[in-house]
């Protein structure tokens, strides 16, 4: 085999391919020549912080929210290991609410042919457009879609194990096993979020399986659908709950033309006896729903000329996010909990891997008491 | 004078060695055919590239995003650094011999998906000439 290879900076005519590197046959290469170009660093990384000022009285906070660093080692062309740490609102105290440090990803891989894969360890649950692809300069606004926080649980991240690989044709899938949801974490607002157990002495007396197909052949389309499954009662034995979350997602960019949607529904088996027995064991009714949903659709335009060397875009995102999508028999649906957003903003990139974020939050909900909130963000947002 | 002698001499010195080294480039045959891909937070496109057996193909890779890297799994040396958006891109020139598939995938770690971007290059057998 023969490879020349080159780096051709943007706005250059072509010039001849500065460097050539010849390497042996294929045929009579025994063991692979060392890599010439730079390996990934030992540590990458991102960050972000935010000013969010709600509009009337209430006071604005400036939050450091997120200091990631994401670790990785080839120990050969098989086996490779990627481990991230998050350490969320910059301080964690003992037994104090506010921060949090969490082993985010930590696994092996162990790559045995495109075909099929092997991974095992801390794993990002494959649902959803933002859970397995939330690098700061990548998505536009200063927090995540709301579809991303209270439907899909983001970041939701589980010990387990599975496959990966390519199907062909542009298709790649994913599955794994991994430790169930606590259904008794769940809440009315928030849903599945504070289920998740986050390979924390988890309990595994069922396992959960998800999964992800996607296809990427064309060029700026990404189409994915994913699932999560699972029993989710251990906690209260008596009672046989299940969680069954199905998604699926589109990205797709032509030009300076940005667009994503995304849809997200959540059957809760066994809502009513989950509310009851909860119900019993604290005195307060959680109120699950059986059925949860949230859509979003959003599009961005890339507004700066090529030629100038940072770049800006414009975007809008419309939410539709209900926690209380269908309840059980029974149980009153709270309209506070029926919401939908608009996020208006823009995103300037100084380098395609720092962006400073703007946005104006407008959500709205069915109460005609509770209120529910507004406000302009913005934020500053890195990766390394 | 004698000065004035070397300086000649070594700049035409220096001169015929950019000539030749210049020669030694536009020796290179030109490839016959050049794919474009394009690598994003976590996929290249097109993830899957055909291309016939002993024939000078050129890749032409540029990213939507952050930094990557592109390494053809295997025998070889191939692993270059892809230009972050806007900032160019790298190209690779492959002429493979013995028919096959081979992985290549992103050498620069470049988030959480990292480890899916992935792709095949697919070498045909050269079709016998009658």
């Amino acid at each position: 085999m023969s490879a020349c290879l080159a780096v051709v900076p943007a706005g250059r005519a072509p010039a001849p391919l500065p460097v050539s590197v010849t390497g042996p046959t294929l045929a009579q290469a025994a063991t692979p020549a060392p890599s010439s170009a730079p390996q990934s660093g030992p540590v990458s990384g991102y960050m972000d912080f935010h000013v969010n000022q709600p509009t009337g009285a209430t006071p604005g906070v400036i939050d450091f929210h997120r200091f990631v660093l994401l670790f990785y080692h080839r120990f050969s062309d098989r086996l490779r290991f990627v481990g991230e740490l998050e350490l969320e609102h910059a301080i964690v105290e003992g037994l104090e609410e506010g921060g949090e440090l969490a082993l985010e990803k930590a696994y092996i891989d162990y790559l045995l042919r495109s075909e099929i894969n092997f991974r095992a360890g801390m794993i990002l649950v494959p649902v959803g457009i933002i859970n397995e692809r939330h690098e700061p300069p990548v998505f536009h606004g200063v927090e995540r879609p709301f579809v991303d926080t209270v439907i899909i649980p983001t970041t939701w991240f589980e010990a387990g194990a599975g496959i990966h690989g390519s199907a062909g044709r542009g298709f790649r899938y994913r599955i794994y096993a991994m430790a169930p949801l606590d259904a008794t974490a769940f809440t009315a607002g928030e849903g599945l979020r504070d289920g998740a157990q986050h390979g924390s002495e988890a309990v595994v007396r069922n396992v959960a399986v998800t999964g992800r197909l996607e296809y990427v052949a064309v060029r700026g389309l990404q189409l994915g659908v994913s699932f999560w499954r699972g029993n989710t009662g251990f906690n209260v034995p008596t009672i046989h709950t299940t969680v069954g979350l199905y998604e699926f997602d589109a990205r797709f960019t032509r030009g300076r033309l940005e667009t994503r949607a995304q849809h997200a529904r959540v059957f809760i088996g066994g809502a009513a006896d989950l509310n009851a027995a909860i119900t019993r064991n604290t005195g307060v009714n959680p109120n699950v729903a059986e059925q949860l949903q949230g859509t979003y659709l959003e599009a961005a335009y890339r507004i700066l000329p090529s030629r100038f060397p940072h770049d800006a875009a414009l975007f809008a995102r419309y939410e539709n996010f209900d926690t209380q999508f269908r309840m059980p028999a029974g149980y009153v649906k709270l309209p506070q909990f029926d919401r939908d957003a608009w996020v208006l903003g823009a995103t300037y990139w100084l380098d395609p891997d720092v962006a400073i974020k703007f946005d104006y939050s407008h959500v709205r909900n069915k109460s005609t008491a509770v209120p529910a909130p507004r406000s302009i963000n913005v934020g500053l947002g890195w990766w390394f | 004078m004698k000065r004035r002698l070397l300086r000649v001499a070594v700049v035409l010195a220096c001169v015929a060695l950019m000539a030749v080294s210049l020669r030694g480039h536009q020796d290179q045959p030109a490839p016959a055919k050049v794919v474009h891909v394009v690598a994003e937070r976590f996929s290249f496109t097109p993830s899957e590239i055909s291309i016939d057996a002993e024939t000078r193909v050129e890749l032409r890779i540029s990213s939507e995003d952050t930094t990557h890297g592109f390494r053809l799994i295997g025998p070889g040396a191939i692993n270059v650094e892809i230009p972050r958006r806007g900032r160019g891109e790298a190209r690779v020139v492959v002429q493979i011999a013995e028919p096959g598939d081979y992985v290549f995938e992103c050498s620069k770690l470049c988030g959480a998906g990292h480890g899916f971007m992935r792709g095949k290059l697919r070498v045909r057998a050269k079709a016998a000439t009658p």
